[in-house]
């Protein structure tokens, strides 16, 4: 029986400190962490936001659509495209054996792709996932300029790069829209997850307000297409803000959020910290032998 | 130095420790007699001397060990001020999270250490006695309960027999209010949902669905006219391509311009399948990850995960207004599979 | 030196001190003994009850006192949370959420985290002391198993203790569907499945119990609050009593050691030992579940939204300790039978249904099992250290890591995401795992146990060698002296005296502390 506390004693618990450390900050850096203060919730404000249905929605349209087409654009985008893509999408963007053709897919399309950083592909096989983006949004636009020029986009697509104006979206229908269309794939949480067959929906946590319009509108890779026949761009708008908003900037008043994966990450620290801080204690206040 | 009075107990069980029993071995092995009962006169209390070593702290050295639990006691007196404080001025989770939690945890720090470092730290023991019974003792309560039941039953099969069959009826009959009150039995409330021939499609804003309103590629969740957001009723409205789409025999008419309606109900375990994968043309189950095979004309087929039919199709029809309609309700229950699913 | 050294009879008893503190403790002992006749014995079975000191007897104690954190919690909880399935317009501090129609017991739910002063961190408070619950009651199950303290006389207890783990679990399903949120209301359509999945009676418990088909007619959400608040804590705390009063009439068991029989209990007493170190305890465990509930979020609703039928997310699992289930759930083939006229949806009836209800009737069964296979019917009050029962260490093992391997499978989504691996090959690898792994923990469990209790002083601390060398160059090693605090350095028991004895004019007292004069 031991008369002091050693060394060796506060090594497991060192080592439960060091392990809870690491897994509480790599949790805390996979999703939004700060613990904001009880009644902060950062989002666009409007008047109207608390109204379900209001009508006094301002005039500005909730989506503008933006095409980049000067000629300086144009060419300089030509140049940008010869050097970084046509050799998987060939010269004219006209599609090879191990790209598809560009034509047609409008500016929207071109600009996800490519503001998201997931074009340009080192390989073809590579998966495509959001990366910091090869080209600033100069060189961005001009790129976006070149292959929108290259053929009249179809009716499919949205004509032009969105820009949302959310100061009249409302949160709460946002929100609703949200749940029934996207958390299916990209959790309630927007933090993403992995579908079949190596596939999966990407976390919602860096879009910018274009990039979930294009999204929406264009449908990348699996996602569906959310046309106006499906979204109007008020609900559009409505969903971008709730993204922009509770999504990326979740109210975590409770304090360490776990990253939004499930319970399964509650389980883990209620197993690893609860019970394991619980059979520390009982360990010092026992005996060993 | 160690006292006197003992010899390594686990000479006899009885005695010591039990409740009102006359303890005349007063503790362990001293040595005395074993039975319970065999002294009866008076109880005997074991002393020990001041300097035993069983009585000193645990602590090597107490006056610090005295110190360092005051300290932590304080500590947690400071936290229950604390939280008390944070309180009055409104709260705020955290913080009274860090106030009370650190204040309860030292201060039942030091009163664990005052109990584990400043008390004797023993060891100290007593006697078990054994519950088992003497096989005379047994014997006799053996034969109070048969001989007893005997003489109730005796020639007397058969009133007991309706008591049996009595209390067993008495049985079921309570159990009447406390199943059947509860709710509506089944019927056949399982076999259809609210979906009629021409129910118009409409989505959950209660907006009809034309046969060009989704894009292809698109998804949409749509319910029967009337019933928006019937937890059976929500049907997953996607649109692979843009030309009829044949599912099986029989199934020409039923997905007009590529609009292809399947139930939103998992027959897994019934959670909404709201999962489209455009590109692979595959409907992922998000519970439990059934994946469903819309691609190529196929009817929701599950290929993989846990489900074990195809999701129920709704035959579509366009109206002359060009609005999407169902022919008919689902050719089959939708949902999870169920005793009386045929 | 001392005086007399051995037990004394009553009336040779030393005299009590006449301070004030002594007489009216003796004042209320005699009160009480009037009515009760607690005094027999000097009290001695209650105040010297014996607890063992071993650390991992303490483990029940953690489950124990979360319950106690659990019923004070859910007392204040109980004041505010409104448990009706009617609608309302939601109003309140959350502002995503106004204009949203939902539960009143959802709403209630958001106005307890967002409008209650400490409602928020009692609530997670709450949540976390049901996740350690059931995790505690597991690890002291665990710790039961592996010492075979389950063995005659104590089968009652395991049974006791088997059927507290069952109704901890399904308290804890139901409290956390209380608030009627997304996930939680995702896990009760699949509840509702599993009861429809029974075969002859699903389609009837089903819809009684829910009051029709999926949603029911609103009255599940008040039937799991009354079963959550009232019905099964009662049983619980019947249990509990039932189990803490075994505990008490057939006394702890112990370690093999100095000084430890079959025949008695060796450690430390009651009072004011025991009872010092177990409140302290007590208010340790709640300070670590305080702390928990204000500085790690759990369960935030408020971003899941109200549950609806229509809706879903991904990434979601129930709570950890019916991850198994979800587990079982997610990797079983899709085996349905159907024929005859009737379906049994094996998929979902074997993994739900008949699995929890193997897997517990094991549980229930286990002593009698292991009994009829070692054929030893004797009763033990000393426990087995695991490694000195290899077969029963390595099923133990093996049955936990099949479990732990259920649990894994639970969030077979998640992983993939996390380590970038298809979902198809992740599930594949589960249905393999989940049968593979057990088997090589337990042989390896098996060798293990066999090599340890074939080495002289293995689990202890190596002793130095010493390395010397002679004059002429040889080389001798010899271990060096035990470190100071390596040795057990434990005194033989004595029985917790009732009177100290000393020759110093110093006020007597009964096991106190003794001041050391400085």
């Amino acid at each position: 029986m031991q008369k002091k506390i050693r060394v060796r004693h506060l090594l497991p618990l060192l080592v439960l400190g060091g392990v809870t450390a690491v897994g509480l900050i790599t949790t805390a850096a996979s999703g939004s962490t700060v613990p904001s203060s009880p009644s902060s919730n950062s989002t666009t404000r409007s008047p109207s936001q608390s109204l379900p249905t209001s009508g006094r929605r301002s005039k500005a349209p909730p989506i503008v659509y933006v095409v980049p087409n000067s000629k300086s654009d144009i060419k300089a985008g030509e140049v940008l495209f010869e050097a970084n893509c046509s050799s998987c999408h060939g010269p004219a963007a006209a599609g090879t054996g191990v790209a598809p053709p560009l034509l047609g897919l409008g500016p929207a399309t071109v600009s996800f792709w490519v503001s998201t950083g997931r074009m340009p592909l080192a390989t073809a096989n590579a998966e495509a996932i959001r990366k910091p983006p090869r080209f600033p949004p100069y060189q961005q636009k001009q790129i976006v300029a070149f292959v929108s020029s290259l053929a009249p986009t179809s009716p499919a697509y949205p004509p032009g790069i969105p820009l949302v104006n959310t100061k009249s979206a409302s949160l709460p229908t946002g929100n609703s829209l949200f749940v029934l269309n996207c958390a299916g794939c990209h959790t309630i949480t927007g933090s993403g997850d992995a579908l079949a067959n190596g596939a999966f929906a990407p976390s919602l946590h860096k879009a910018t307000a274009t990039q979930v319009a294009e999204a929406i509108r264009t449908g990348p890779g699996n996602m569906p297409f959310f046309g106006p026949g499906n979204l109007s761009n008020q609900q559009v708008a409505d969903i971008v803000a709730y993204v922009k908003g509770p999504i990326q900037h979740p109210n975590n008043r409770g304090g360490l959020a776990l990253g939004g994966i499930g319970p399964v990450a509650e389980g883990f620290i209620a197993l690893l910290i609860g019970v394991g801080a619980c059979m520390l204690i009982a360990f010092w206040i026992g005996d060993r032998a | 130095m160690t006292d006197v009075t003992h010899e390594t107990p686990g000479s006899a069980p009885g005695g010591g420790g039990a409740a009102g029993g006359v303890g005349d071995t007063g503790g362990s092995g001293d040595g005395s007699d074993a039975s319970d009962g065999a002294d009866k006169s008076s109880p005997v209390f074991p002393v020990a001397s001041f300097e035993d070593p069983h009585l000193e702290p645990y602590a090597r050295n107490p006056r610090r060990a005295e110190t360092v639990i005051g300290i932590f006691l304080i500590l947690g007196v400071i936290g229950f001020a604390g939280y008390g404080a944070v309180y009055y001025v409104g709260g705020q989770t955290q913080v009274e999270g860090i106030f009370l939690g650190a204040g309860l945890f030292c201060f039942g720090f030091g009163l664990s250490a005052w109990g584990k470092y400043l008390l004797p730290r023993g060891p100290f023991v007593e006697e078990r006695h054994s519950h088992v019974s003497t096989a005379a003792e047994v014997d006799a309560m053996t034969a109070a309960i048969s001989g007893r039941g005997k003489m109730m039953f005796r020639r007397r099969g058969f009133l007991g027999g309706i008591l049996g069959a009595g209390a067993t009826i008495m049985g079921v009959v309570l159990a009447f209010p406390l199943l059947r009150s509860l709710g509506p039995v089944p019927k056949d409330t399982f076999d259809h949902t609210n979906w009629r021939t021409g129910s118009l499609l409409v989505d959950f804003n209660g907006r009809p669905i034309r046969s060009d309103d989704l894009e292809v590629g698109g998804a949409l969740t749509v319910f029967p006219h009337g019933f928006v957001g019937n937890a059976m009723d929500q049907t997953f409205l996607i649109r692979p391509e843009n030309i009829d789409i044949v599912t099986a025999p029989g199934r020409e008419t039923w997905a007009p311009l590529g609009n292809l309606a399947f139930s939103k109900v998992c027959t897994h375990a019934g959670c909404p399948v709201g999962l489209y994968e455009e590109q692979t043309q595959q409907l992922l189950c998000p519970c439990h990850q059934s994946l469903f095979d819309v691609g190529q004309g196929r009817p929701a087929t599950p290929v993989f995960g846990p489900a074990p039919r195809p999701l129920p199709q709704l035959p579509l029809m366009i109206d002359t207004d060009g609005y999407l309609r169902a022919q008919s309700d689902y050719d089959q229950p939708v949902g999870p599979g169920f005793w009386e699913r045929s | 030196m001392s005086s007399t050294n051995g037990p004394v009879q009553a009336e040779a008893a030393p005299r009590l001190d006449t301070d004030p503190g002594t007489k009216a403790v003796r004042a209320g002992v005699k009160w009480i003994d009037d009515r009760l006749g607690v005094a027999k014995d000097g009290g001695r079975s209650l105040l010297d009850k014996i607890f063992p000191d071993h650390w991992s007897f303490l483990l029940g104690e953690i489950a124990l006192y979360s319950f106690v954190v659990l019923v004070l919690t859910g007392i204040f909880l109980s004041l505010y949370f409104n448990p009706s399935s009617a609608e309302v317009v939601y109003h309140g501090a959350y502002a995503p959420l106004r204009g949203t129609k939902m539960s009143i017991a959802y709403a209630s739910t958001l106005d307890l985290s967002f409008a209650i002063r400490s409602g928020l961190v009692i609530r997670q408070m709450h949540h976390w002391a049901a996740d350690v619950f059931v995790g505690s009651i597991a690890v002291h199950m665990i710790r039961i198993f592996f010492t075979g303290a389950f063995r005659k006389p104590r089968e009652l207890n395991w049974i006791v203790g088997v059927t507290l783990l069952t109704l901890a679990i399904v308290n804890g399903f139901l409290g956390y569907s209380l608030p009627d949120d997304l996930i939680s209301g995702t896990g009760i359509r699949i509840a509702y499945s599993i009861i429809l999945s029974i075969p002859l009676v699903g389609s009837y418990l089903a819809t009684l119990s829910f009051g029709g088909q999926f949603p029911g007619d609103g009255s599940i959400i008040p039937r799991m609050f009354i079963l959550h608040v009232l019905v099964i804590p009662l049983i619980i705390l019947g249990l509990i009593a039932a189990h803490l009063g075994l505990l008490v009439r057939q006394k702890h068991t112990q370690f093999p050691g100095e000084g430890r029989t079959e025949e008695n209990v060796v450690g430390s007493p009651m009072y004011p030992t025991f009872i010092a170190k177990t409140t302290g305890f007590l208010f340790m465990i709640t300070g670590v579940l305080w702390a928990l509930g204000g500085l790690v979020q759990i369960n935030p609703i408020w971003q899941f939204g109200p549950y609806e039928p229509t809706k879903i997310s991904y990434a979601v699992q129930p709570d950890w300790y019916m991850g198994w289930l979800d587990g079982a759930l997610r990797i079983m083939p899709s085996w349905e039978f159907s024929g005859f006229g009737h379906t049994i949806p094996f998929e979902i009836f074997l993994p739900a249904v008949l699995f929890p209800g193997l897997t517990f009737t094991l549980f229930y069964a286990w002593p009698f099992i292991e009994a009829k296979l070692t054929g030893d019917h004797a009763e033990h009050h000393l426990l087995d250290r695991p490694r000195d029962r290899p077969r029963r260490t390595a099923v133990g093992a093996g049955f936990l890591a099949f479990y732990a391997m259920l649990f894994a499978a639970s969030s077979t989504d998640v992983l993939a995401n996390f380590f970038n691996i298809s979902l198809n090959i992740v599930l594949w690898s589960f249905r393999v795992i989940v049968f593979v792994v057990p088997v090589i923990v337990g042989l390896l469990t098996y060798r293990i146990c066999l090599d340890m209790t074939g080495v002289k002083g293995v689990g202890k601390r190596k002793r130095a060698m010493i390395v010397t060398r002679s004059a002429e160059g040889e080389y001798s090693t010899v271990p060096s002296a035990p470190r100071p605090g390596d040795e057990h350095e434990e005194l033989p028991p004595i029985p917790v005296p009732t009177y100290v004895e000393s020759d110093e004019e110093q006020t007597q007292e009964e096991e106190g502390v003794r001041v050391v004069p400085r």
